[in-house]
């Protein structure tokens, strides 16, 4: 034999077969036939092998190879079979009699299906029952015990499961043939169940004679029920029973439960021949702890009362299987009405969220990537699909309540749910899936969704799941990819499926496409949790109407976008918004390359319109902002020079006219402001960059106006002053949120050559004048702006006190009147705008007093007794200290006090706490070994949860506030964005009172200690 | 509508109920209590019941007093001493927020939440209390402002005819007929002191009992002329109120505390979980032992026990594993004598559970335990012997519980905090009060 007819025949260990070859058992078979029949064996190696030693147990088997015109076309069926399953090769070698069925199965391109009443005849045979009396009995007597007929139907349906797959492995379409193999496992489950019962039933009938009267139904539930069952799996059943009237229930029911616990014990047991497959009755009323069998009444009652939703869903596929017909036909009529009922139930949407959740929950799976089941692109990415559906329009639709997936997947194509492509689609790549499965778990008889990992078991699947009769062996190769693009499509299918119908009332849809009618667009929003389906079919009508190019493409994205905005913590406020903003956007053209290019812009911006009022708004003033959505580049804050040159050329571009140069600067502001939120919710820049950004925007804005107030005034009395801006507070440090004010302070100093008298007129005039160009309404207006308003309050005598002090005055009252918490309030001056002469001058001052010597005791007492009394005053009445993330307890007033109290006291020793920055400063004690790591951390999370905690809210509501939200949707949103996962409000709650609370530990321990 | 919410129903129309309570306990433990009428409580069951939270204390934010109670329908029972005229039931909440979640607030809800940490490590919790309480002739004092007792039995006394036999006997099957089983009841030592012990069940169960058992208790003294407290300490002469209280754990069938070959028949899970108990109880001693009261009871002698010790069947120590038949694996268990019958059992049971269950995860190791008296020791032989003390007073034990993670973890942050806030103004409001003694003892000493 030449080792080439071996290779081209699939061996892969060659010696090995040439000496098999060699074996006695083989004589009398044409060696070059058996050779070429072996191409089509799935694993040439394990059948050659299998095959000798079923001609010693059954030599018979050589009639199969002797045919007249010397080939070997009637032992095809044989070499697919041991090939493609090594467990029903061995059943073979196990019972050499049963090696006729080989005989009655002739090659067949299209083969044969076995009817249910069939098989239900020939394992009813096995057990000498008579299949057509009312309680079929087996026949046992002392030759043949309840163990013997066991026995005797677990061989008879191994046999007629090798008769299938010798069919199943010959079909000239093998995912044509599923849907009948599927029907035929099925229907031999349920013969096996009948027919254990029968068994059942007579051995117990010996012992106890009430036994023979009880009416026992078995209800098939799950894939059995459906009759699309694998080649091995559990059997999902339910009982049901009924007895004479005069016989005690109590006793009726102790009977029928040990009928229906008799069938797993005779097809559970495995003397003589294996066990088949667990029966699992889990799925009953009350399940794991309700009695096994019930009366129909009992059932009735049980779905009528106590039933919830899931319960249901698993009724879907109910079916009678075995035990008495009339029965199960009676508990079906009971039942049926009541799962459609159900869909219509409180706890819908709900259920079918977990649902999807349950579906694409991203379960760490390790062996994901061979995954038949679950998963995107799964059997289950189908299933669910397809059962979603059915819920939604099952509940007026009557035509799609069917049992099984490829049956639902026509009549949701018929009752045009899905369009005929699509349900070509869905069915083609539910079979292909499932004849992997099939093939899979044919090969050891082994329950397993799992693609094999061995390239042996890869190959052999690539030619399991082909017809026989190709040229050539396909590779593992080809199988894995073939199945990678069933799987890519799979995971289009709920997108395609699912989202874009809901564009069918108004759209215009390509012929092939399924309209559907206003109610069932309705009925699939309200599923997805938009909570006015009625508006957002409004919107979805809007958007997608006309034939423009935009609707054409907001057509193709939205269902797409759909999906995500569902995902979102408020799926109708983005719904609207991105109506507005696609109205207001109109026909810009990079606007619809940008969604219909990139689906991270179009991802993102569901996420930001449906989770931040604040976004929404600017952006809906601001469209082409959305523009930076598709380019993280665009969203990086641009740094503090380009924004000043591009203000500075404004200024120049419109030299005379003032107030429309400092428009243009807040206008650059307000762009700043937005793209930095965008950018911190798409997380690409942390809360640390987001307010130095934020800082640097409101500096610009602030020289722009300056600049501007100088000019003017310089025009019409002369200059005098100079003046310089100091922020202080937060804008000291740069660690401001959205919308924040600025507070400042003001300083001046006389032009050489001007009158001291003079200068400080002007310098009030030019403070004066600056806010206002910051803060007064501008014309045209600035729509959707946040004003930066100016609080001067922290100047010397606060209120009291001029608006700007020249640097002298400044000097002076220092040295004379300066309470410690002015020192204090000094430690975050940082200078912004104005004459950098100056600023070094007053800087020079401002170091010398805030790094100065310690506080003396009374300064350190008066320090600790305004943080109390700012504690108890400055709260608002009513609010919970725990959850005021400014002031309250652990929140930001307290690690902040804390930090500016080490400054002032070691400042002027540790030059690494001479700074304005707050974590910078916190470090810096650290490094100076004044506070230990663990307490420096305790306190910076506390303070950057709580300034995320602040920009949350005013990013979610577009509203400033300072406490930590109670009502559960807005606590979701703000939890979101502290960057915990959906649901998990509660969870977010408490850590943020417990991170707080430990905060507030240290602060205590530190800020009263000497 | 479930099976347990239709019984209710069913029941309501059958014995022609007129009015049902509905109740839940604030953070000290208190009873509250709203009344509905039958008609409501098909709504109350399907949306909750609205009330403002506000008004109870420890319950809610100031600012979010809206609240809805859930009522538990497994529950209802018909209150007895109601009579047959107008028949009342009652049932106990559970506290949601108006967005339907547990109220962190809610006693009830922290019980609820330590047994499903219990749970999720494979342990049911059995409780089984002992209350004592004190029956009065009235709510009124004698001449030198003491409260009088009902009677002069003592321990064990079989006093014949006296009110308290009637009054127990009352109350006994006052108690079986809401469905509380009662144990053993017998006179403790001080006079009019009593024992009611009842039956082991869940520990949620317990609480809920313990609830209505005071409740019952004060209603059935009330009926006879008299009046029963719970109050830790009445008496400065006589021992106070204890609630002793049985902890077991069972790992679905089996008890997972004993050990048939271990020393005291202990298993390791319980060895750590006295541990845990032992070292977590100064800091859980304001929630067991809540009140300034409390503290006079724990330092006042009278068998209470004020040091962190354990022993077999050692009535001085603070945890005590009762001897029991050796057959009798099932009822192994151990004693908590610190709580006393003034604590929210809810809370109370939590943290016992909570620091038991925590000795158990991180492992905790067992100090030795004591055979000698703990009473009769000197302060320098407890110090020999490492006994350390639990707090002295609510002050001490405020300031302890604040330095605790684990009480704040069990009470969850808002309820730690509540109560807190809660002990801090009751501390305030005593400290200030000038009391009999020390006017008896200084106006005329100087």
């Amino acid at each position: 034999m030449p080792t080439r007819k071996l290779i081209a025949a699939g061996f892969q260990e060659l010696d090995r077969a040439k000496s098999f070859l060699q074996d006695p058992q083989l004589k009398g078979i044409d060696e070059d036939a058996l050779v070429s029949c072996m191409h089509d064996a799935p694993n040439p190696d394990q059948a050659l092998l299998l095959l000798i030693r079923l001609l010693e147990r059954a030599p018979s088997v050589t009639e199969l190879f002797t045919t007249e015109d010397g080939s070997c076309h009637r032992a095809v069926p044989l070499m697919r079979l041991l090939g493609g399953s090594q467990a029903l090769g061995e059943f073979l070698i196990r019972h050499p009699e049963q090696t006729d069925v080989l005989f009655q199965e002739q090659p067949a391109a299209e083969p044969a299906e076995t009817s249910a009443e069939e098989l239900r005849q020939r394992l009813m045979g096995a057990v000498v029952a008579d299949p057509s009396a009312a309680f079929p009995v087996a026949g046992l007597d002392e030759n043949f015990s309840a163990k013997d007929a066991g026995r005797a139907l677990r061989i008879a349906y191994r046999r007629e499961i090798t008769r299938l797959a010798l069919r199943d492995l010959t079909a000239a379409d093998p995912a044509g043939y599923l849907p009948a193999a599927a029907r035929q496992l099925a229907d031999a489950a349920a013969a096996a169940i009948d027919s254990a019962l029968a068994v059942s039933r007579a051995e117990l009938s010996e012992r106890r004679p009430e036994v023979a009267e009880i009416e026992l139904a078995v209800i098939g539930m799950g894939k059995c029920g459906a009759r699309e069952l694998n080649y091995i799996s559990d059997v999902d059943v339910v009982f049901v029973h009924r007895a004479p009237e005069e016989m005690d229930p109590a006793q009726a029911r102790e009977a029928a439960i040990s009928l229906a616990s008799g069938i797993s014990k005779v097809l559970g047991a495995s003397d003589g021949e294996s066990a088949l497959w667990e029966v699992d009755a889990n799925l009953r009323p009350e399940g794991k702890d309700g009695p096994l069998s019930r009366t129909l009444e009992s059932h009735r009652e049980y779905y009528h009362r106590w039933a919830s939703g899931w319960e249901f869903q698993a009724l879907l596929k109910a079916r009678p299987v075995a035990g008495s017909m009339a029965l199960g036909a009676e508990y079906m009529e009971a039942i049926e009405p009541l799962v459609w009922q159900a869909a219509s139930r409180e706890g819908f949407v709900e259920d079918v969220q977990a649902m999807r959740r349950r579906v694409f929950a991203n379960i760490p799976l390790r062996e994901a990537d061979r995954e038949l089941k679950l998963g995107r692109g799964g059997l289950r990415d189908i299933e669910f699909t397809v059962q979603l559906l059915q819920l939604v329009h099952g509940r007026v639709d009557e035509q799609i309540r069917v049992r099984d997936t490829l049956s639902a997947i026509e009549a949701l194509g018929t009752g045009e749910y899905i369009s005929s492509r699509d349900q070509e689609a869905m069915s083609r790549c539910y079979k292909q899936l499932r004849l992997y499965e099939h093939r899979i778990q044919m090969a050891d008889m082994r329950r397993t969704h799992l693609m094999p990992k061995k390239e042996e078991a890869l190959r052999a699947l690539a030619s399991a799941v082909q017809a026989p009769g190709a040229r050539r062996r396909p590779s593992p190769d080809d199988v894995l990819q073939q199945r990678q693009q069933v799987v890519r499509e799979v995971s289009q299918f709920h997108e395609t499926i699912f989202y874009r119908p809901l564009l069918s009332t108004t759209a215009v849809l390509s012929e092939d496409e399924v309209r559907l009618s206003a109610e069932a667009v309705g009925d699939r929003l309200a599923a997805l949790g938009f909570s006015d389906p009625r508006s957002a079919l409004r919107h979805i009508e809007a958007l997608t109407s006309g034939v423009s190019r935009k609707a054409t493409l907001q057509k193709r994205i939205l269902p797409m976008m759909l999906g995500w905005f569902a995902e979102g913590v408020d799926p109708d406020n983005g719904l609207l918004a991105f109506r507005r903003l696609s109205e207001s956007l109109g026909t810009s053209p990079w606007y619809l390359t940008m969604l219909r290019d990139s689906s991270v812009a179009a991802e993102r911006l569901c996420q930001l319109l449906t989770s931040s009022r604040f976004i929404s708004d600017m952006l809906e003033h601001r469209p082409e902002s959305a523009q930076w959505l598709g380019e993280d580049e665009s969203l990086l804050p641009r740094g503090f020079e380009a924004l000043w040159t591009e203000v500075q050329n404004a200024l120049q571009r419109h030299e005379g006219a003032g107030q429309t140069a400092v428009r243009l600067a807040r206008l650059v502001r307000q762009r700043e402001m937005l793209r930095t939120a965008i950018a911190e919710a798409c997380g690409l820049i942390t809360q640390h960059e987001a307010g130095l950004a934020l800082a640097e925007a409101d500096r610009v804005a602030v020289l722009g106006a300056l600049r501007v107030a100088e000019e003017e005034l310089a025009e019409t009395e002369g200059r005098h002053a100079e003046l310089l801006v100091v922020a202080m507070g937060r804008q000291g440090g740069r660690e401001i949120s959205y919308g924040s004010d600025m507070d400042a302070m003001f300083v001046h100093r006389a032009v050489p050559g001007a009158e001291k008298s003079a200068a400080d007129a002007q310098a009030q005039k030019l403070a004066l004048r600056l806010t206002q160009l910051l803060s007064k309404p501008v014309k045209p207006a600035i729509r959707g702006e946040i004003p930066l308003q100016v609080d001067a309050d922290l100047r010397p005598e606060g209120k009291r006190g001029p608006l700007s002090r020249s640097l002298e005055s400044f000097q002076e009252y220092y040295r004379r009147w300066m309470d410690i918490w002015e020192r204090q309030a000094l430690l975050r001056a940082r200078p912004i705008a104005g004459s950098d002469w100056l600023s070094v001058d007053f800087m020079e001052l401002v170091d010398d007093i805030r790094y100065s010597q310690a506080p003396t005791a009374q300064q350190l007492r008066e320090i600790r007794r305004i943080k109390a009394r700012v504690e108890s005053e400055r709260l608002p009445r009513g609010a919970d200290p725990a959850r005021h993330v400014k002031l309250g307890r652990g929140g930001l007033s307290d690690v902040e006090w804390l930090i500016q109290l080490f400054q002032l006291q070691y400042a002027h020793q540790h030059p690494e706490l001479r700074g304005t920055a707050t974590l910078q400063v916190l470090q810096g004690l650290v490094d100076a070994q004044l506070l230990p790591g663990e307490d420096a951390e305790t306190l910076k999370e506390a303070w950057q949860l709580c300034t995320r905690v602040r920009s949350g809210i005013m990013v979610w509501s577009a509203k400033p506030a300072d406490v930590l939200p109670s009502s559960r949707r807005d606590l979701e949103a703000v939890s979101r964005w502290c960057g915990f996962d959906s649901g998990q409000a509660a969870a977010f709650e408490e850590h943020y009172l417990r991170t707080t609370r430990h905060a507030r530990q240290v602060y205590e321990e530190h800020f009263y200690q000497d | 509508m479930d099976r347990q919410q239709e019984f209710v129903l069913r029941t309501i129309e059958e014995r022609d109920v007129r009015f049902v309570r509905l109740w839940f306990s604030d953070v000290v433990g208190a009873l509250k209590s709203v009344a509905l009428a039958p008609a409501e409580v098909e709504g109350a069951f399907a949306e909750g019941l609205g009330f403002d939270g506000s008004s109870i204390e420890g319950l809610s934010r100031v600012f979010e007093s809206d609240m809805l109670l859930k009522p538990d329908p497994s529950s209802f029972q018909i209150l007895p001493w109601r009579g047959e005229e107008e028949p009342t039931a009652r049932m106990f909440c559970d506290i949601l927020t108006p967005d339907q979640e547990p109220a962190a607030g809610d006693p009830r809800f922290v019980l609820r939440r330590q047994l499903d940490a219990a749970a999720s490590m494979g342990f049911t919790c059995y409780t089984h209390p002992e209350i004592e309480f004190y029956l009065l002739n009235s709510e009124e004092l004698d001449d030198e402002g003491s409260p009088i007792p009902a009677d002069r039995a003592g321990y064990f006394d079989h006093s014949t005819g006296s009110v308290a036999q009637d009054l127990r006997r009352h109350t006994v099957n006052m108690l079986e007929a809401v469905g509380i089983s009662v144990e053993f009841s017998h006179n403790e030592v001080g006079p009019g002191q009593n024992e009611i012990d009842l039956r082991y069940a869940d520990a949620l169960t317990t609480a809920d009992n313990i609830i209505t058992f005071r409740t019952i208790v004060k209603e059935v003294a009330l009926s006879h002329g008299k009046y029963a407290t719970f109050m830790p300490k009445p008496f400065s002469e006589h021992p106070g109120s204890g609630m002793h209280t049985h902890f077991s754990l069972f790992e679905g069938d089996t008890n997972a505390f004993y050990a048939p070959n271990a020393e005291f028949n202990l298993s390791t899970t319980a060895r750590q979980f006295i541990a845990g108990v032992l070292t977590h109880a100064p800091e859980f001693s304001a929630i067991t032992n809540q009140f300034v009261n409390s503290y006079k009871r724990l330092w006042g002698g009278g068998e209470a026990p004020s040091h962190l010790s354990w022993g077999h069947n050692n009535r001085s120590a603070l945890i005590r594993v009762p001897l029991y038949k050796p057959t009798k694996g099932g009822s192994a268990r151990v004693e908590f004598r610190g709580i006393d019958s003034a604590a929210n059992p809810y809370l109370a049971y939590a943290m016992v559970i909570g620091a038991g269950l925590k000795g158990i995860q991180e492992g905790y190791e067992l100090q030795e335990h004591v055979t000698e008296d703990v009473w009769g020791l000197t302060t320098a032989e407890r110090k020999a012997l490492g006994l350390k003390p639990l707090p002295g007073t609510l002050h001490d034990a405020i300031r302890q519980m604040e330095d605790s993670e684990l009480v704040a973890e069990v009470l969850g942050e808002q309820v730690y905090e509540n109560f807190l806030r809660n002990k801090r103004q009751e501390w305030d409001e005593y400290r200030v009060n000038v009391s009999p003694f020390e006017i008896n003892k200084y106006l005329g000493m100087i």
